[in-house]
Protein backbone atom coordinates (compact mmCIF):
# COMPACT_ATOMS: atom_id res chain seq x y z
CA UNK A 1 0.00 0.00 0.00
CA UNK A 2 1.07 3.67 -0.81
CA UNK A 3 2.07 5.86 2.17
CA UNK A 4 1.22 9.48 1.22
CA UNK A 5 3.48 11.93 2.15
CA UNK A 6 1.35 14.02 4.16
CA UNK A 7 1.64 11.04 7.08
CA UNK A 8 5.25 12.15 7.24
CA UNK A 9 4.73 15.65 8.07
CA UNK A 10 2.02 14.96 10.22
CA UNK A 11 4.48 12.52 12.63
CA UNK A 12 7.08 15.36 12.14
CA UNK A 13 4.87 18.34 13.57
CA UNK A 14 2.94 15.69 16.05
CA UNK A 15 7.00 15.36 17.45
CA UNK A 16 7.42 19.27 17.55
CA UNK A 17 4.57 19.37 19.07
CA UNK A 18 5.78 17.12 21.99
CA UNK A 19 9.18 18.62 22.15
CA UNK A 20 7.77 22.07 22.18
CA UNK A 21 5.44 21.14 25.48
CA UNK A 22 7.77 18.88 26.84
CA UNK A 23 10.37 22.50 27.18
CA UNK A 24 7.64 24.50 28.21
CA UNK A 25 6.63 22.35 30.71
CA UNK A 26 10.52 22.49 32.32
CA UNK A 27 10.27 26.08 31.20
CA UNK A 28 7.22 26.81 33.59
CA UNK A 29 8.30 23.98 36.36
CA UNK A 30 11.60 26.50 36.70
CA UNK A 31 9.39 29.39 36.67
CA UNK A 32 9.22 31.28 40.41
CA UNK A 33 6.09 32.94 40.53
CA UNK A 34 7.42 35.74 42.55
CA UNK A 35 9.61 37.53 39.67
CA UNK A 36 8.58 38.89 36.42
CA UNK A 37 7.63 36.17 33.60
CA UNK A 38 9.71 36.37 30.29
CA UNK A 39 10.10 34.66 27.61
CA UNK A 40 8.34 31.98 26.45
CA UNK A 41 6.21 31.66 30.07
CA UNK A 42 5.13 35.11 29.49
CA UNK A 43 4.13 34.01 25.81
CA UNK A 44 2.41 31.08 27.26
CA UNK A 45 0.63 32.96 30.09
CA UNK A 46 -0.92 35.30 27.52
CA UNK A 47 -2.02 32.97 25.33
CA UNK A 48 -3.85 31.35 28.12
CA UNK A 49 -5.67 34.17 29.13
CA UNK A 50 -6.56 34.70 25.60
CA UNK A 51 -8.14 32.15 24.90
CA UNK A 52 -9.62 32.02 28.53
CA UNK A 53 -11.40 35.55 27.87
CA UNK A 54 -12.39 34.36 24.46
CA UNK A 55 -14.29 31.28 25.70
CA UNK A 56 -15.84 32.93 28.68
CA UNK A 57 -16.96 35.68 26.24
CA UNK A 58 -19.13 32.65 24.11
CA UNK A 59 -20.34 30.16 26.78
CA UNK A 60 -20.98 30.66 30.36
CA UNK A 61 -17.40 29.96 33.43
CA UNK A 62 -17.69 26.41 33.99
CA UNK A 63 -18.03 25.53 30.04
CA UNK A 64 -15.32 28.06 29.63
CA UNK A 65 -12.89 25.77 32.15
CA UNK A 66 -13.53 22.71 30.06
CA UNK A 67 -12.94 23.31 26.81
CA UNK A 68 -9.90 26.03 26.82
CA UNK A 69 -7.26 23.56 27.28
CA UNK A 70 -8.93 21.42 23.88
CA UNK A 71 -9.18 25.02 21.69
CA UNK A 72 -5.68 25.55 22.99
CA UNK A 73 -4.20 22.62 21.97
CA UNK A 74 -6.19 22.85 18.38
CA UNK A 75 -5.08 26.44 18.14
CA UNK A 76 -1.61 25.33 18.71
CA UNK A 77 -1.85 22.12 16.32
CA UNK A 78 -3.73 24.13 13.55
CA UNK A 79 -1.29 27.35 13.20
CA UNK A 80 2.06 24.69 13.30
CA UNK A 81 0.07 22.37 10.45
CA UNK A 82 -0.90 25.27 8.39
CA UNK A 83 2.95 27.21 8.79
CA UNK A 84 5.08 23.99 7.77
CA UNK A 85 4.64 25.18 4.43
CA UNK A 86 7.33 27.14 5.23
CA UNK A 87 9.68 24.80 6.19
CA UNK A 88 9.25 22.98 2.72
CA UNK A 89 7.33 19.74 4.43
CA UNK A 90 3.90 19.43 2.93
CA UNK A 91 1.22 20.67 5.57
CA UNK A 92 -0.74 18.05 7.38
CA UNK A 93 -4.06 19.96 7.10
CA UNK A 94 -3.80 19.16 3.14
CA UNK A 95 -4.71 15.97 3.94
CA UNK A 96 -8.45 15.72 4.10
CA UNK A 97 -8.49 12.87 6.91
CA UNK A 98 -6.84 15.29 9.44
CA UNK A 99 -9.00 18.25 9.09
CA UNK A 100 -12.00 15.81 8.80
CA UNK A 101 -10.75 14.01 12.32
CA UNK A 102 -10.51 18.12 13.83
CA UNK A 103 -14.00 18.96 12.57
CA UNK A 104 -15.33 15.56 13.73
CA UNK A 105 -14.30 15.99 17.79
CA UNK A 106 -15.58 19.63 17.37
CA UNK A 107 -19.09 17.76 16.38
CA UNK A 108 -19.07 15.03 19.22
CA UNK A 109 -17.88 18.07 21.73
CA UNK A 110 -20.64 20.01 20.72
CA UNK A 111 -23.19 16.97 21.30
CA UNK A 112 -21.48 16.37 24.40
CA UNK A 113 -22.16 19.89 25.49
CA UNK A 114 -25.28 19.90 23.96
CA UNK A 115 -26.38 16.74 26.32
CA UNK A 116 -24.83 17.38 29.52
CA UNK A 117 -26.34 20.90 29.47
CA UNK A 118 -30.15 20.47 28.57
CA UNK A 119 -30.41 16.65 29.69
CA UNK A 120 -31.68 14.01 27.30
CA UNK A 121 -34.95 14.53 26.65
CA UNK A 122 -34.73 18.25 26.26
CA UNK A 123 -31.77 17.05 23.56
CA UNK A 124 -34.04 14.53 21.80
CA UNK A 125 -37.11 17.21 21.75
CA UNK A 126 -34.63 19.62 20.46
CA UNK A 127 -34.59 17.79 17.18
CA UNK A 128 -38.38 18.19 16.83
CA UNK A 129 -38.28 21.58 16.40
CA UNK A 130 -40.29 23.90 15.53
CA UNK A 131 -42.40 21.28 14.15
CA UNK A 132 -42.13 17.47 13.79
CA UNK A 133 -41.61 17.27 9.92
CA UNK A 134 -38.33 19.60 10.84
CA UNK A 135 -36.07 16.60 12.46
CA UNK A 136 -35.16 15.75 8.49
CA UNK A 137 -33.64 19.54 8.15
CA UNK A 138 -31.85 19.38 11.74
CA UNK A 139 -30.16 16.01 11.09
CA UNK A 140 -28.82 17.51 7.78
CA UNK A 141 -27.73 20.82 9.44
CA UNK A 142 -25.68 18.57 11.74
CA UNK A 143 -24.20 16.93 8.82
CA UNK A 144 -23.63 20.64 7.46
CA UNK A 145 -21.47 21.91 10.25
CA UNK A 146 -19.16 18.67 9.74
CA UNK A 147 -18.44 18.99 6.38
CA UNK A 148 -18.27 22.86 6.28
CA UNK A 149 -15.53 22.90 8.96
CA UNK A 150 -13.86 20.28 7.80
CA UNK A 151 -13.79 21.78 4.21
CA UNK A 152 -13.40 25.40 4.93
CA UNK A 153 -9.63 24.86 6.40
CA UNK A 154 -8.77 21.98 4.00
CA UNK A 155 -9.81 24.12 0.89
CA UNK A 156 -8.35 27.36 1.84
CA UNK A 157 -4.91 25.11 3.09
CA UNK A 158 -5.46 23.05 -0.47
CA UNK A 159 -5.66 26.08 -2.16
CA UNK A 160 -2.74 28.25 -1.12
CA UNK A 161 -0.14 25.12 -1.30
CA UNK A 162 -1.73 24.55 -5.35
CA UNK A 163 -1.10 28.02 -6.06
CA UNK A 164 2.40 28.60 -4.70
CA UNK A 165 3.39 25.78 -6.61
CA UNK A 166 1.88 26.62 -9.87
CA UNK A 167 3.47 29.95 -9.54
CA UNK A 168 6.99 28.46 -8.52
CA UNK A 169 6.04 27.12 -12.01
CA UNK A 170 5.56 29.86 -14.09
CA UNK A 171 8.49 32.41 -12.09
CA UNK A 172 11.16 29.40 -13.05
CA UNK A 173 9.64 29.29 -16.87
CA UNK A 174 9.79 33.52 -16.43
CA UNK A 175 13.82 33.11 -15.38
CA UNK A 176 14.57 30.63 -17.40
CA UNK A 177 14.44 33.11 -20.31
CA UNK A 178 17.04 35.18 -18.37
CA UNK A 179 20.50 34.59 -20.02
CA UNK A 180 23.57 33.39 -18.03
CA UNK A 181 21.49 32.75 -14.70
CA UNK A 182 18.48 30.63 -16.53
CA UNK A 183 18.61 27.49 -14.39
CA UNK A 184 18.41 29.04 -11.23
CA UNK A 185 14.64 30.22 -10.40
CA UNK A 186 16.37 34.24 -9.53
CA UNK A 187 12.61 35.85 -9.67
CA UNK A 188 11.47 33.53 -7.22
CA UNK A 189 13.72 34.61 -4.66
CA UNK A 190 12.11 38.51 -4.79
CA UNK A 191 8.41 37.29 -5.55
CA UNK A 192 7.98 34.41 -3.16
CA UNK A 193 8.40 35.43 0.08
CA UNK A 194 5.69 37.71 0.30
CA UNK A 195 3.26 35.10 -0.91
CA UNK A 196 4.49 32.52 1.67
CA UNK A 197 3.76 35.42 4.05
CA UNK A 198 -0.05 35.57 2.78
CA UNK A 199 -0.49 32.26 2.31
CA UNK A 200 1.31 30.05 5.08
CA UNK A 201 1.47 33.06 7.58
CA UNK A 202 -1.64 35.28 7.39
CA UNK A 203 -4.13 33.00 5.71
CA UNK A 204 -2.68 29.98 8.66
CA UNK A 205 -3.19 32.13 11.47
CA UNK A 206 -6.79 33.52 10.25
CA UNK A 207 -7.68 30.26 9.70
CA UNK A 208 -6.45 28.76 13.19
CA UNK A 209 -8.79 31.43 14.63
CA UNK A 210 -11.49 31.03 12.57
CA UNK A 211 -11.75 27.45 13.08
CA UNK A 212 -11.29 27.94 16.96
CA UNK A 213 -13.97 30.59 17.45
CA UNK A 214 -16.70 28.74 14.96
CA UNK A 215 -16.27 25.89 17.21
CA UNK A 216 -16.36 28.01 20.52
CA UNK A 217 -19.43 29.87 19.43
CA UNK A 218 -20.89 26.24 18.14
CA UNK A 219 -20.66 24.92 21.75
CA UNK A 220 -22.13 28.75 23.09
CA UNK A 221 -24.86 28.20 20.42
CA UNK A 222 -26.32 24.87 22.20
CA UNK A 223 -25.89 26.24 25.90
CA UNK A 224 -29.50 27.10 27.49
CA UNK A 225 -30.04 31.11 27.42
CA UNK A 226 -27.80 32.63 30.04
CA UNK A 227 -29.62 34.10 33.23
CA UNK A 228 -29.09 37.75 33.52
CA UNK B 1 -15.13 17.38 -27.39
CA UNK B 2 -15.34 15.87 -23.45
CA UNK B 3 -12.12 17.53 -22.61
CA UNK B 4 -13.55 20.83 -23.63
CA UNK B 5 -16.43 20.19 -21.40
CA UNK B 6 -14.59 19.83 -18.66
CA UNK B 7 -12.54 22.76 -19.07
CA UNK B 8 -15.83 24.88 -19.39
CA UNK B 9 -17.29 23.53 -16.46
CA UNK B 10 -13.89 24.23 -14.71
CA UNK B 11 -14.26 27.75 -15.52
CA UNK B 12 -18.14 28.32 -14.46
CA UNK B 13 -16.75 27.00 -11.10
CA UNK B 14 -14.43 29.51 -10.44
CA UNK B 15 -17.29 32.52 -11.26
CA UNK B 16 -18.26 31.46 -7.31
CA UNK B 17 -15.63 33.77 -6.50
CA UNK B 18 -17.36 36.84 -8.70
CA UNK B 19 -19.87 37.31 -5.98
CA UNK B 20 -17.69 36.62 -3.19
CA UNK B 21 -15.32 39.46 -3.99
CA UNK B 22 -18.91 41.65 -3.79
CA UNK B 23 -19.47 40.19 -0.46
CA UNK B 24 -16.38 40.50 0.97
CA UNK B 25 -16.20 44.27 -0.23
CA UNK B 26 -19.20 44.59 1.59
CA UNK B 27 -17.93 43.10 4.99
CA UNK B 28 -15.09 45.33 4.67
CA UNK B 29 -16.94 48.60 3.73
CA UNK B 30 -19.08 47.95 6.90
CA UNK B 31 -16.45 47.14 9.34
CA UNK B 32 -14.58 51.07 7.65
CA UNK B 33 -18.06 52.54 8.23
CA UNK B 34 -18.27 50.98 11.88
CA UNK B 35 -14.94 52.02 12.89
CA UNK B 36 -15.67 55.67 11.91
CA UNK B 37 -18.72 55.95 13.87
CA UNK B 38 -17.00 54.23 16.74
CA UNK B 39 -12.86 54.80 16.61
CA UNK B 40 -12.72 52.74 20.39
CA UNK B 41 -13.96 49.49 19.28
CA UNK B 42 -11.84 49.35 15.88
CA UNK B 43 -9.80 46.52 17.60
CA UNK B 44 -12.75 44.53 18.52
CA UNK B 45 -14.48 45.31 14.61
CA UNK B 46 -10.89 44.57 12.97
CA UNK B 47 -10.95 40.66 14.07
CA UNK B 48 -14.61 40.68 13.52
CA UNK B 49 -14.38 41.74 9.89
CA UNK B 50 -11.11 39.26 9.17
CA UNK B 51 -13.54 36.46 10.70
CA UNK B 52 -16.50 37.19 8.40
CA UNK B 53 -14.46 37.70 5.28
CA UNK B 54 -12.53 34.48 5.91
CA UNK B 55 -16.09 32.77 6.05
CA UNK B 56 -17.41 34.18 3.46
CA UNK B 57 -14.45 33.55 1.47
CA UNK B 58 -15.27 29.93 1.97
CA UNK B 59 -17.71 29.85 -0.44
CA UNK B 60 -15.30 30.83 -3.06
CA UNK B 61 -12.41 28.37 -1.69
CA UNK B 62 -15.71 25.40 -2.44
CA UNK B 63 -15.63 26.71 -6.11
CA UNK B 64 -12.10 26.34 -6.17
CA UNK B 65 -11.76 22.97 -4.87
CA UNK B 66 -14.14 21.56 -7.27
CA UNK B 67 -12.00 23.93 -10.10
CA UNK B 68 -8.75 21.41 -8.83
CA UNK B 69 -10.78 18.41 -8.58
CA UNK B 70 -11.98 19.03 -11.94
CA UNK B 71 -8.29 20.69 -13.73
CA UNK B 72 -6.61 17.21 -12.90
CA UNK B 73 -9.28 15.36 -14.72
CA UNK B 74 -8.77 17.43 -18.11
Amino acid sequence: MEIQTTVYSIIIVTIFILLLMVFVNYKLRKYDPLTKPKGIVLLVMMGIQAIENMTKDATNEKVAKQISPYIFTVIIYIFLANISGLFSIESPTSNFSVTLVLAAITCILIEIFAIKENGVKKYLLGYFEPFAPMIVINLISKVSTLMSLSLRLFGNVIAGSVLMSVIYQLLASISSAIPLVGNINIIAIVVAPALHFYFDLFSGAIQAYVFTMLTISFIGKELPSQEN
Amino acid sequence: MERGLIAIATAISVLAGCTTGIGEGRVFASAVEAMGKNPDAASKIRSMAIIGAAISETCAIYGLLIAFMLFSKI
